[in-house]
């Protein structure tokens, strides 16, 4: 079928630099080197070794960050991941003291936090009705319930054999492992959400369900996807969480989960749905460690540096509204 | 004392970029029903929102009774008589009849509200429309038909003198339209001025005694509906002659591609048997809520049937999701271009491959250069007017829309096209470009099933009408014997059998 007016549309996208210059992500780069400045302005130990030393047992949340991006992008959220961290750092800690050997524990840890995924993804795509905040903030209490009661109420368990553990927290001069890790996964989950046929997937369906379902897209088995890869992520941060306590306890990760949604909204990552980029949520996710090594530098209360992310969140989701209705109101005048 | 009831003269609102209204005129004599007409993006829905204090027009004046008025927001239209009902009633589903009709000026005495007083007046307001519903039944219970009479109602409560029906009948089926014709009929007896816009040629030879055209942000002209034929209407509205409305062509009927055996689904449809071959047009009608889209959802695996079977080219089909039919070539074009068609916010391109981005794909990364020459020359084969693939597709009209929903369609390995009322609030001058589209398809040899409400369309289109009632098949026409009566009998047959519920 020729068209029959002979008009031609245009299908040469505009310069992506300049794009990027005005984007959210170059905002939060810039963000980024001032908060660097106030912190070493701040605190007379902040500098780039003191950084890399402490950054670790932040860095572990950010994992967190990377399977909660998608599953914001895909309009839903999982509130269960501070749970699912507990109970596979409770159970690797277990199996590490039962003697099996680190390799083990590894698989172990990343294994129940899958499972824990799986339980999430299976109750999510065979009830689809059931709206996902009220389906994790259940089994939300049942995963950290069954930590407690392996645990023992308010329990603790410490790892004995500590090697393995020391091993996975080392570094490559003074480059944590975790950092690289964290970094390499970003890279990967970056390019699956941006530039992959699963990624457009994952859009489409934050932004128009019906429409995606319509369009031939297996919704159900990408929701079901992404659910279980949040819990073996949850596995994954709990054995650095490890690496760090030596130890698990009935509060272990507790609040990650809003942690990790702060570090993705703050990253320009929109709860509704639809918008926002890997890229985005690691930056800001940076900014978050960078402020709490900082601050924690000059023993500022963890409360106070909690205040401070969440002015900075609510300004995130204020600011382009005050933006736009600023311009608005110049254009009127 | 001016002899019209409303007046507008040379209103021109600018948006960023965009004249759409460019010094119109307007006239409403009391107690008249007048008919405003023209394209998607005439200027029309922009028009309305200037009379009702929505917008405010850079420049023209406006008369009430001959009083200059300048309404600074809607209740400045609303307390000075002028109601508007909207082609998707803005209510509040979980509240009751009454509620909704008094929202925002309840009946209160102490700062209480009189609930009883508020259920009496509220179905004595339905009582007047002749309203078979009660005043505490919840408005998302009721049809659209029925939320639109709470509409009425409300505006009625408002002791409104002029109201503006926006596309009414869009959504409605032939005897509820017949019942908002008698509603009609009973507002103008009490002197109710009214604006009515569609684009149904019918509703406007039914009910307006004059007719103004908008065409491209301008005003075209007002005629009297005595004598006016559809030739010159719509050539006021498009700006030239359409020669063809339905051009069918000629094509060699093939073999057999889909074939649908004893269908069934439990409250929707029961024992559906229909077949179409390549290069057939199977028209599908029926009032609204018939079970066509129902059956077609079913057979494309968006619902499932309990019973029944489906073959392909003879072979038994297991469709389970909608992704299984595109495989095997069944497309369906939905019926909501902006709920389940396309993905409003989305540039063109984007939404052109959603369906096909895995087949151009290398390693499972998507190959946004072949996606970019793919969209576009798609999208100008069905000849969309639009300046590039990267605009969103809600900034296209609804004809435009219609259209990346065919090339989305024309994108994948197709056999049947089911296009489910893609003429639905589409212009005129859009429809017959759809037409052209479905004969071209046709000729292609694809199997082709249309659903449709509008009868015209039907007849003037299909090779073989299915016509459906309540959820079972009532009647096969071929073309030849099929007429507007006949189709309306088979529609009704069973509704009137069975009485009204």
């Amino acid at each position: 079928m020729a068209g029959k007016s002979g008009r031609s549309i245009n299908n040469v996208p505009e310069n992506p630099v300049k794009k990027m210059i005005f984007s959210w992500e170059g905002i939060l780069v810039l963000l980024l080197i001032a908060i660097n400045i106030f912190c070493s302005i701040f605190s007379e130990f902040y500098n780039l070794s003191s950084l890399l030393r402490q950054m670790p047992v932040y860095l572990a949340e950010v994992f967190l960050m990377l399977g909660m991006a998608f599953i914001l992008v895909m309009g839903e959220i999982d509130i269960s991941v501070g749970s699912i961290v507990c109970l596979s750092a409770t159970l690797a800690c277990l199996v590490s003291n039962a003697g099996v050997p680190f390799p083990a524990v590894f698989l172990i840890a990343l294994l129940v936090g899958t499972c824990c995924g799986i339980v999430n993804a299976l109750i999510l795509t065979n009830f689809q009705e059931l709206p996902p905040m009220i389906v994790t903030l259940s089994t939300q209490i049942i995963f950290r319930g069954i930590a407690e009661i392996v645990l023992g109420s308010g329990g603790s368990v410490s790892v004995t054999n500590t090697d393995g553990f020391r091993a996975i927290a080392g570094k490559v001069g003074q480059v944590p492992y975790i950092l690289f890790l964290v970094l390499i996964l970003a890279v990967i989950f970056a390019v699956i959400l941006g530039k992959s046929t699963f990624g457009r997937s994952v859009y489409a369906i934050g932004t128009n369900r019906l429409t995606a379902y319509y369009s031939g897209i297996n919704v159900q088995r990408v929701r079901f996807i992404i659910y279980t890869v949040m819990g073996t992520l949850c596995g994954l941060c709990a054995m650095f969480l490890i690496s760090n306590s030596y130890g698990a306890n009935t509060t272990t990760g507790e609040n990650f989960e809003m942690d990790a949604i702060a570090m993705a909204v703050f990253g320009g990552i929109m709860s509704t749905g639809g918008k926002g980029n890997i890229a985005g949520g690691v930056i800001s996710a940076i900014i978050i460690v960078c402020l709490r090594v900082g601050l924690g530098q000059r023993n500022v209360n963890a409360q106070v540096i909690l205040l401070i992310i969440g002015l900075l969140l609510i300004c995130t989701v204020g600011l382009p509204n005050l933006i736009k209705n600023a311009r608005q109101s110049l254009k009127k005048s | 004392m001016s002899e019209y009831i409303l007046e507008l003269k040379g209103i021109t609102k600018i948006f960023p970029g965009v004249k759409a209204l460019n010094n119109v005129q307007f006239q409403l004599l009391p107690g008249e029903v007048h008919a405003l007409m023209g394209e998607n993006g005439a200027g029309k829905s922009t028009f309305i929102k200037v009379i009702t204090g929505v917008h405010k027009a850079e420049e023209g004046e406006m008369f009430l009774d001959g009083q200059k008025v300048d309404f600074k927001g809607p209740k400045d239209a609303q307390e000075a008589g002028i109601a508007a009902v909207y082609q998707h009633p803005t209510s509040y589903p979980h509240l009751t009849v009454a509620e909704n009709i008094f929202m925002g000026h309840e009946i209160v005495k102490n700062h209480m509200i009189q609930w009883n007083a508020m259920y009496a007046e509220a179905n004595k307001l339905l009582e007047n429309l002749d309203a078979d519903f009660d005043a505490r039944a919840e408005m998302g219970t009721l049809s659209v038909a029925q939320q639109q009479m709470v509409e009425i109602a409300k505006a009625m409560s408002t002791n409104a003198r002029i109201i503006i029906l926006d596309e009414p009948t869009a959504s409605l089926t032939r005897s509820e339209s017949e019942k908002l014709y008698r509603l009609v009929d009973h507002l103008k007896e009490d002197g109710v001025s009214i604006i009515f816009i569609s684009h149904r040629f019918e509703d406007m030879y039914r009910l307006a005694s004059r007719v103004t055209v908008f065409r491209d942000s301008q005003y075209i002209g007002t005629y009297p509906v005595d004598g006016i034929t559809n030739e010159d209407l719509i050539k006021a509205m498009v700006g030239r002659e359409i020669t063809t409305m339905y051009p069918k062509p000629e094509v060699e009927i093939g073999r057999e591609m889909l074939r649908v055996e004893h269908l069934s689904r439990a409250g929707y449809f029961k024992d559906v048997s229909f077949s179409v071959r390549a290069g057939e047009i199977l028209g599908m009608t029926g009032l609204v809520g018939a079970g066509r889209t129902e059956v077609v959802e079913a057979v494309c695996g968006i619902t499932h049937a309990e019973e029944g079977k489906v073959y392909l080219e003879d072979e038994e089909l297991h469709i389970r999701k909608p992704a299984d039919a595109m495989q095997k070539g069944i497309i369906l074009l939905p019926e909501d271009r902006q709920k389940e068609g396309l993905i409003m916010s989305w540039g063109l391109g984007r939404n052109v491959t959603l369906p096909t981005m895995g087949k151009y794909a290398k390693h499972g990364l998507n190959d946004n250069k072949k996606e970019r020459e793919i969209s576009r020359d798609l999208l100008e084969s069905v000849d969309t007017k639009a300046v590039d693939i990267f605009q969103p597709a809600s900034s296209l009209s609804g004809g435009n829309q219609q259209k990346v929903v065919v090339a989305k369609a024309l994108g994948q390995e197709m056999k049947v096209v089911i296009m489910d009322e893609p003429t639905k609030g589409v212009d005129v001058g859009a429809k017959a470009e759809m037409y052209a589209i479905m004969g071209e398809l046709a000729k292609q040899g694809y199997a082709i099933i249309l659903i449709s409400s509008e009868m015209p369309e039907i007849l003037g289109m299909a090779n073989r009408i299915v016509v459906m009632c309540n959820g079972r098949k009532t009647g096969e026409l071929m073309r030849d014997e099929a007429t507007q009566e006949i189709i309306l009998d088979l529609s009704m047959e069973k509704a009137g059998r069975k009485g009204a519920d």
